[in-house]
């Protein structure tokens, strides 16, 4: 099955191409008008660029803002300047470099492999530490760490004299053994643009950016979030390492200066005004900071006399300049000029559209192979309160079983505890006769337990068909096994044909209820668990999500746990309904026998009646 | 033993400075989850408005008030020109939002008072010092502990038993909720603004004090160690702000003490190092303020 999320290759290989090439003709264009100092200007452009597009592989798809890829960058040029720097000349600025490293004499090429290396190390420590603190999108913590190295790199690359030359001095290539052609870095800019856009159409990449979206929703889909932000961080860490690297040796010197503060600000700003979600957002922002700079820092020079003009144009306008670009788009346009519009993306969504006929309903659903689904006296206490006692149910996955019960009766909580939420106190969860109580989230996931929230949670900066697609990915690599309807039909089968293209947050009530639904039975699960899929509906769509729960589940052969408190839903739905009060299963039968029952009765209006079961 | 104990003299007097700024930031947080690199704006004008009013030839306990009105005055301007715009965003937002307006203010000194240091008198007391014993205490050092002890007192009184504070920490909870439970959001986040921007001219005094310089990136070191101990404490709770500027001055001044000669220099790298340590393993820092999530 091929699923036409994965754009393998060709589409954003032609659109970085054309981005690269758009640049290096204008780049070519303004530098053939004038002097030295313009090849100067466009080479540090682009190489900005690449430390650009390096954060923004990470920043863009784990929205984890990150002050520490300056410091990357730091540690990377360091090391190549280490390296690099012939040893003749680091006998006379650093004679007592540690290790042996003043007698060391490499070519640039492998200070730049040793660079990459050392930044990789530190990322996967680090990125280990922001795995282990639970980092999420736009919180803070993750990002305080990031800063964390950011400082340390600072502080190490000023007091460590023996290695680095410190503040003032700091370490410089001996005159003329400077990068001497610009190939290198149209190489390595084209690189790490290709390279940045094919990351955000892997698998990896899509998964990355559910996780930004909804990481609690990613987990239920079967995606582990740390794995994607973990490959995120060491991407995007080699793209910097490389720019970090040409950074200094272009400049042909190094101070701790060159990478703190000051340049965080400069690429972050580069970033966000381009949008930080896109790359094509990352150049854009690049290519009008460096302009809007360099006019500032033009107009502040010697060289311009405006009369009248002498209370703006004067030093700190280039500085006024980037701090308010960073001020002014986070108060009017947080996400930047382009959002995420990728060029290549938009392409090939036109391509797309322009061939796509409306797919049908699949014509054959699978037979459902034989599951079981158990929990056995499962008790469940917060604190002091008992949420659940002794709650055991059976299901099997050819069948639709309600769970139903007053507020507080814990069909959430039981659903929790199957779905690896919340650990059980006591008792145990058995999928198909394997225990698999308190497993992770997304490990049951992947072994067929998927579930909706009653809560919505959709990743909600994806399309419609984007959100089903990416469970689908889950489904492909993990549940390879199972047939399965295409992405397609599962929309169509769920009504949201006509709503594919539009972002999951735009839609209303019950088409984000259905798009749950779809989601979940993307991933090709044994069991569907369904928390309140009615509710916030009208009658008259209630019912007819009878029919979709069911068409849905039999598409996938997935049997279902529904909750719900529409009883025209759950009655007209379920085989068997098991009914809980205070924690404890009260009743379980059909759901004639369940409206009958008089404990049921008495749990829900309240009559004291001694009967219990 | 005699020099545990004035390192930790030294480490609880230059602790009670971190903690004295880490208050007011950790009032940002808790209202606004707001991490304000800004914070070291409001440091850099109270250092201006010393190096003025000290030049025209004020007394350092008339400077007092002038200092702290500009430091008022200013984070008040800050919330009406850029926070105000950035409410409820997420946080990272509103950090960038902060930086950059941390950025913006430094280029206009540099363009309207000059790139320079500006030096000004220290009050003649600042360097005085009693010995207790074979201890030897810095007056400074007490006076700042005397105050960020009275300051947190007022500051917890005002957040927890007043109208004012109720109000604030239902705006910082849910503001739009807090609204129509007839709560003024807009004035109280106000109140917080200028909250903090007491609680930083406060702070500014001593560290003006002790410095007697100002320049356009004053307040960068200062809201730099505020932010740390605000974090270290556990952002948005006071009291752990308070535990925490004590945490980083006792961490500093120990490390400066025990670490051989030739890493001393290392000092901040090795904090920054253990503080990254601490967000990984306690990443609400020491005294959490955490909310469950509910599905």
């Amino acid at each position: 099955m091929s699923i036409a999320l994965v754009r393998r290759g060709l589409a954003p290989l032609g659109g970085s191409a054309v981005l690269f090439g758009v640049l290096l003709a204008g780049a070519t264009l303004y530098a053939s008008s004038g002097g030295a100092s313009r090849d100067r200007l466009v080479t540090q452009m682009m190489i900005n660029a690449i430390i650009v597009v390096g954060i923004q592989v990470f920043v863009g798809s784990t929205g984890i803002l990150s002050f520490g890829h300056v410091g990357f960058a730091g540690i990377a040029a360091y090391v190549f300047a280490v390296l690099a720097i012939d040893s003749e000349r680091k006998a006379t600025i650093i004679g007592n470099a540690p290790f042996g490293l003043a007698d060391v004499d490499v070519t640039p090429w492998v200070a730049l492999l040793a660079a990459i290396a050392v930044c990789v190390v530190v990322a996967v420590v680090l990125g280990l530490g922001l795995v282990r603190s639970g980092a999420q999108s736009g919180a803070v913590a993750a990002t305080v760490i990031t800063l964390s190295l950011l400082f340390v790199v600072h502080e190490v690359a000023v007091n460590w004299t023996d290695l680095t030359g410190g503040d003032r001095a700091g370490l410089s290539f001996a005159i003329g053994d400077t990068l001497s052609s610009m190939a290198p870095v149209y190489v390595a800019l084209f690189a790490s643009i290709v390279v940045a856009r094919l990351f955000a159409e892997t698998r990896v990449g899509w998964y990355a950016r559910a996780s930004r979206d909804d990481t609690l929703a990613a987990r239920a889909m079967g995606i582990n979030p740390s794995v994607p932000q973990m490959v995120a961080l060491v991407v995007s860490v080699v793209i910097v390492a490389v720019g970090g690297s040409l950074r200094v040796y272009d400049l042909g010197t190094v101070t701790p200066k060159f990478f703190f503060l000051d340049y965080t600000l400069l690429t972050l700003t580069m970033l966000i005004v381009g949008g930080r979600r896109s790359v094509t957002g990352a150049l854009v922002g690049t290519v009008i900071i460096t302009a809007g700079n360099e006019l500032a820092r033009y107009l502040a020079g010697p060289d311009v006399d405006v009369p009248g003009m002498d209370w703006l144009f004067r030093e700190g306008l280039s500085e006024i300049f980037l701090g308010g670009a960073m001020l002014g788009f986070m108060i009017l346009r947080p996400k930047g000029l382009l959002d995420d519009w990728e060029l290549d993306r938009w392409w090939s969504d036109r391509w797309r559209r322009r061939h796509e006929a409306t797919p049908t309903a699949p014509a054959t659903a699978p037979a459902p192979s034989p599951a079981t689904l158990t929990t056995s006296a499962v008790t469940v206490e917060f604190g002091g309160f008992t949420a659940l006692r002794g709650a055991s149910i059976a299901a099997r996955n050819d069948a639709v079983l309600g769970l139903i019960g007053p507020n507080g009766a814990g069909k959430t909580t039981l659903l929790n505890v199957i779905t690896g939420l919340v650990p059980p106190t006591t008792g145990s969860v058995a999928l198909d006769g394997v225990d698999v109580t308190s497993w992770p989230s997304h490990r049951l996931a992947r072994d067929g337990l998927v579930r909706t929230f009653q809560n919505l949670r959709l990743f909600g900066s994806l399309t419609v068909r984007e959100n089903v697609a990416v469970a689908a990915l889950v489904g492909e690599q993990f549940r390879g096994d199972r047939q399965r309807p295409t992405v397609d039909e599962l929309l169509a089968v769920s009504q949201l044909w006509e709503q594919r293209d539009r972002r999951a947050r735009e839609l209303d009530y019950g088409n984000s209820r259905r798009l749950e639904l779809a989601r979940a039975a993307s991933v090709a699960p044994l069991f569907l668990l369904l928390d309140e899929p009615t509710s916030g509906m009208s009658e008259t769509e209630s019912l007819e999500m009878i029919g979709t729960v069911r068409t849905i589940a039999a598409a996938v052969g997935a049997g279902v746990i529904v909750i719900d408190h529409d009883l025209g839903f759950i009655t007209g739905i379920c085989e068997t309904i098991t009914c809980l009060d205070q924690g404890e299963v009260i009743a379980v039968g059909t759901p004639a026998e369940i409206q009958a029952d008089p404990a049921v009765r008495a749990a829900y209006l309240g009559t004291h009646t001694p009967s219990a079961p | 033993m005699t020099e545990l104990v004035q390192q930790l003299v030294d480490g609880l007097g230059r602790g009670s400075e971190y903690a004295l700024i880490a208050l007011g930031i950790a009032v940002m947080f808790g209202v606004m989850h707001l991490v304000n690199f800004a914070y070291g704006v409001l440091i850099t004008v109270s250092g201006y408005a010393a190096f003025y009013v000290l030049d025209a030839g004020w007394s350092w306990w008339a400077a007092i008030p002038a200092i702290i009105g500009a430091s008022v005055a200013t984070s008040l301007v800050t919330e009406l020109v850029a926070f105000r715009r950035v409410r409820g965003a997420d946080d990272a937002t509103m950090l960038l939002t902060s930086f950059g307006l941390f950025f913006v203010v430094s280029a206009l000194f540099v363009m309207y008072v000059g790139p320079n240091v500006k030096n000004f008198e220290r009050p003649s007391w600042v360097t005085n010092t009693v010995t207790v014993g074979s201890i030897r205490l810095e007056v400074f050092d007490l006076t700042t502990l005397g105050v960020t002890a009275v300051t947190l007192a007022g500051t917890a009184f005002l957040v927890r038993r007043t109208m004012f504070g109720i109000s604030l920490r239902a705006a910082a909870a849910d503001f739009d909720a807090a609204r129509l439970m007839g709560v003024r959001s807009n004035r109280v986040i106000q109140g917080a603004f200028a909250l903090a921007g007491l609680l930083a001219g406060i702070a500014s005094v001593f560290i003006l004090m002790r410095a007697g310089r100002t320049s356009p990136t004053f307040g960068e070191t200062a809201m730099l160690k505020g932010i740390l101990a605000a974090l270290i404490g556990g952002l948005g709770s006071l009291s752990g702000a308070v535990i925490g500027g004590f945490t980083l001055g006792l961490v500093e001044v120990f490390l400066i003490a025990r670490l051989p000669d030739d890493l001393v220099g290392l000092t901040n790298g090795i904090v920054f190092v253990l503080i990254a340590l601490l967000f990984i393993f306690r990443p609400g820092g020491i005294v959490s303020v955490r909310h469950a999530e509910r599905v």
